[in-house]
């Protein structure tokens, strides 16, 4: 069994380009005057939040790693390193981002993590890098656990998340409408991926697809974006800061304040970390499919199409 | 990559990106153009507690929302505003205004500035809606 194998950080040597990329974007917005938008304070919080994640990779990824190299000492399976165990691999890797990120949209707890990336108003190549710093903490990394129970080494597994990761980067943009319509029905692009940073009730929780838009076709969670409707970015109730600390933290801190609230069952207590972001013991929040009911309530013209079927 | 270049790195594109945009006047834009303005806003983020009245402060940046349910603020934030109701919020005095605190971790206060003679009318509007 391999134990030693080792790839190239891809997230690390992909800075470079992160930072090109991010300066051509601007140019072409300012030459253009279309094409999104950019703010300072807005841009220096979602790069500091970039940083942090890569932080935090070197001083918790020893937990995943340590859960990954004990599981793939307990699998009896080894696929080996051939290029389409590699291709296998990343793309059920991204059926495995698929879930931790629908997961990450329906349970508050892993949305105290995943909270961040949507937390800026804007959509913009630094909104790629707006990553979390808590994901250790959302225990998401048991969801790979069958890719390497399957036999894909670990090391090949990370390799194929940072290729996810990366290839995600440049679908954050509004200076590209629409691609091809081969490539729009296989792939995710930045069309389908700015409707899921919408917080228009229509789009809320849709398009939770890392690389291939397939799989919210197949799971049912696919909305194309609508030319009559704009995309709205942000949260429900967007925040009142740029303190990366306060963005990184404030979801935890709610869970924790909701939790410990006097006179609550113990399983309101368990709700409020593990229900959808928005559930309340008292109906005094909204969770996404409240905010579409009321939509339809006020708009009931709206039943029955993208994102209210 | 070895971890003084990726520090240097990341260091020198956050620095230069922000120097960049800052040079390029893309520092906190916005401004609340009229109350319609302030209204849009509101209705952004809470699309049905309509406004009864819209205050605007002079420069523009924060607006004092009335509505069937109780005041609420709008402030501009960067190249965007935010929304929060005022119940529950504290209300202060600060030198160049109000200072609202609103006990919410991802909206701590919001710093609304008001010259001397708006200052007492506001804090008697946000009293009274």
């Amino acid at each position: 069994m391999t134990d030693q194998l080792t790839y190239p950080d891809v997230v690390n040597y992909a800075v470079p380009f992160f930072i090109v990329a991010i300066l051509l974007e601007l140019v072409w917005i300012v030459v253009k005057g279309r094409g999104g938008r950019y703010e300072t304070r807005d841009a220096l919080t979602s790069l500091i939040m970039g940083a942090g994640n890569v932080a935090s990779g070197i001083l918790l990824g020893f937990i995943a790693w340590g859960f990954f190299m004990l599981l793939w000492q307990i699998t009896p399976l080894d696929l080996g390193t051939s290029v389409w165990v590699v291709v296998l691999c990343f793309v059920l890797d991204d059926l495995r981002y698929y879930w931790v990120h629908r997961f990450g949209h329906r349970i508050r707890w892993v949305w105290a993590s995943h909270v961040n990336h949507h937390s800026s108003q804007h959509y913009n190549l630094t909104t790629a890098l707006r990553q979390t710093w808590t994901g250790t903490f959302t225990f998401m990394m048991i969801v790979r656990a069958p890719l390497i129970l399957l036999g894909f080494h670990p090391a090949m597994v990370l390799f194929c998340g940072g290729l996810n990761l990366i290839y995600q980067f440049w679908i954050h943009t509004e200076a590209i409408h629409k691609l091809p319509r081969w490539f729009e029905s296989i792939m995710n692009t930045p069309s389908h991926h700015r409707v899921h940073h919408g917080r228009n009730a229509r789009y809320l929780d849709c398009n939770y697809a890392g690389v291939f838009i397939i799989w919210d076709k197949m799971f049912g969670t696919f909305v194309p974006e609508q030319d009559d409707e704009k995309v709205d970015y942000g949260l429900v109730h967007n925040l009142g800061t740029f303190n990366p600390l306060r963005v990184a933290f404030h979801e935890w801190i709610g869970i924790f304040k909701d939790m410990s609230q006097s006179g609550l069952t113990l399983r309101e207590r368990l709700m409020y970390a593990v229900a959808p972001p928005g559930w309340s013991h008292d109906q005094s929040r909204e969770t996404s499919d409240q905010i579409k009911a009321s939509h339809l309530a006020h708009h009931p013209e709206d039943r029955g199409t993208p994102g209210f079927s | 990559m070895p971890l003084e270049i990726l520090l240097i790195l990341v260091v020198g594109g956050i620095s230069g990106i922000a120097v960049i945009l800052h040079l390029l006047g893309l520092t906190s834009p916005r401004r609340l153009r009229d109350a319609e303005d302030a209204r849009a806003a509101w209705l952004r983020e809470f699309p049905y507690e309509l406004p009864t009245d819209i205050t605007l402060s002079a420069d523009q940046r924060a607006a004092l929302i009335t509505t069937q349910a109780g005041p609420g603020l709008v402030w501009c934030l960067g190249a965007d505003t935010v929304s929060r109701p005022l119940s529950g919020s504290d209300l202060s005095v600060t030198k160049n205004g109000l200072r609202v605190d609103f006990h919410d971790v991802g909206a701590p206060h919001a710093r609304i500035s008001l010259p001397d003679a708006d200052r007492q009318k506001w804090r008697d509007l946000m009293r009274t809606a």
